[in-house]
């Protein structure tokens, strides 16, 4: 095409006089064109050529212009395809030749007999719906390209986030499980469980304020500073307010992590725990019995992590022997809804716990089957994580 | 969405919602109060959740960063009439000591 082109425009119609004249037009006002008489040749031409647009006769020869218009919008490579048909205002009225041609998936019409004034201004506005209609597949086409690549990145960060959760396991006596659902594939749900080498075990459930990829990068941040800070001794009390100090000073305002951090020590039976504005701990006294059992709750809340550095915290501590069993959740659990707009809550999740099966694995899906039943059809609408600890005997 | 109304009391703004404050609302009720700051430049910001039937982790960032702002522009935030439900977030939270809460409007509005 020559670079002065307005467009291509491929004419098909059966009267050469009639093609010659637009022909002449079309030229002058600046556009390359194509001639053919049968609606056969209009597909071979465009097998070999791309035109912008086609300007057929409704009684072309081979395949006529109307079939060729079903032809052509019916393929998905060709639809966008620009096409004027060209029709005979005969017995019936302009007005109606003109529906029934647009009906039949034409984009325009122009009625015969052509004058060369309207045929151009009918090219050019047709040309200028082109040009918009290109910028407009060009931009789905980046915004396609983005999106695909902005979820190519979430689904790597979902992987990640998903492999800094421990894998369900056993430290010591204790033997833990988790469920966890983000929403959206990514979230701001975080658990750690770990061994310390003065005795006894770390763990950590926390809620980043929020949703998706900002909690996301915060929750690692909890991840790694709850990590650092039980290097050193200290207890639960300890390790709250250093991560405390650490969220103030690297999150915005409106940021913040609810917790629950606690150091479960073996040798005295014994949870020291700080609940940093998180929903309640359950705790099963003889919980992996099997039996029915009467659960209760951990509670004694603080404010959350790393709202204000002055915040002041306080540590408690509870039994937790062999034979008990702990059960931590984020608030997705308890905030979830029915279709009759009631709200799980904790004492919702207390009844769920006071007959659970003495199998770990089969306690956490008895919780999260629960839950799910009781919002059901709803679905859950914020990250959920629910992890169970068992206090096994040596 | 959010129903949110804004109305002036002397040096007092008051703003009151009526929803569920959650994260898809935060930025709505974000922009509320900042408008209101900005236009109304009040010594004391009176929040009024009687009509919230709900508030999640991202509501309270909210109202603790729209907290922290208060202070540092040396005006007051106080919180008033809320409904047992939104209540038990705040307990939760160990927050009903970090705001000032005041059951009702007139309360906050006199404090």
């Amino acid at each position: 095409m020559p670079q002065t082109s307005k467009g291509l425009v491929l004419i098909a119609d059966a009267e050469s006089s009639v093609r010659d004249v637009m022909h002449f037009y079309l030229r002058r006002a600046g556009y390359q064109v194509l001639q053919t008489a049968d609606g056969h040749d209009v597909l071979i031409e465009m097998a070999k050529v791309q035109p912008d647009l086609i300007l057929a006769d409704l009684s072309l020869p081979g395949i006529s212009g109307d079939h060729l218009c079903k032809i052509i919008k019916k393929n998905p490579d060709t639809r966008d395809l620009y096409i004027i048909l060209m029709t005979r205002a005969t017995d019936i009225s302009e007005n109606e030749t003109t529906i029934e041609a647009l009906n039949i998936g034409a984009d325009d019409t122009i009625i015969k007999p052509l004058r060369g004034q309207e045929l151009i201004a009918r090219v050019d506005s047709a040309f200028r719906i082109i040009s918009m209609q290109k910028e407009i597949k060009q931009r789905n086409r980046e915004l396609t390209a983005y999106r695909e690549s902005v979820q190519r990145d979430i689904k790597l960060a979902a992987l990640l986030q998903l492999s800094l959760l421990p894998e369900a396991g056993a430290v010591g006596p204790y033997h833990y499980t988790h469920i966890y659902k983000p929403v959206g594939g990514i979230g701001g749900d975080i658990y750690a469980v770990s061994p310390l080498p003065y005795g006894g075990v770390a763990i950590m459930i926390a809620d980043v304020s929020g949703h998706g990829v900002t909690a996301s990068l915060i929750s690692t941040m909890v991840k790694t500073s709850f990590e650092n800070h039980i290097r050193t001794r200290g207890g639960p009390l300890i390790w709250a307010q250093c991560m405390n100090r650490d969220l103030a000073r690297n999150t915005l305002e409106e940021q913040y992590a609810t917790a629950f951090i606690a150091r479960l020590d073996p040798t005295a039976g014994t949870i020291s725990y700080v609940s940093a504005g998180h929903e309640s701990a359950i705790y099963i006294a003889d919980g992996l019995s099997g039996e029915p059992r009467h659960p209760t709750i951990l509670n004694n809340a603080c404010s959350p992590l790393g709202m204000d550095e002055s915040m002041s915290f306080s540590e408690y501590t509870a039994p937790f022997t062999s034979g008990d069993r702990l059960i931590l959740y984020t608030d997705g659990l308890v905030e979830a809804e029915s279709s009759s707009n009631k709200i799980l809550g904790s004492d919702g999740l207390l009844g769920f716990c006071s007959e659970m099966p003495s199998e770990l694995e089969d306690a956490a899906a008895l919780i999260f089957d629960q839950a799910q039943l009781f919002i059901d059809p709803n679905k859950f609408t914020d990250d959920i994580t629910l992890l169970v600890i068992d206090h096994v005997a040596n | 969405m959010l129903n949110i109304q804004t109305k002036q009391e002397g040096n007092a703004s008051v703003v009151s919602v009526k929803g569920k404050i959650n994260f898809e609302v935060t930025t709505q009720l974000r922009e509320a109060i900042k408008d209101l700051i900005a236009t109304q430049q009040p010594k004391l910001l009176v929040v009024n959740l009687e009509g919230a039937s709900f508030i999640d982790s991202s509501g309270l960032g909210l109202l603790v960063a729209a907290r922290s702002s208060a202070d540092k522009s040396g005006s007051r935030l106080h919180i008033c009439c809320i409904p047992p439900q939104v209540k038990k977030v705040f307990d939760q939270t160990n927050l009903t000591n970090y705001f000032s809460i005041f059951a009702t409007e007139q309360d906050a509005l006199r404090a």
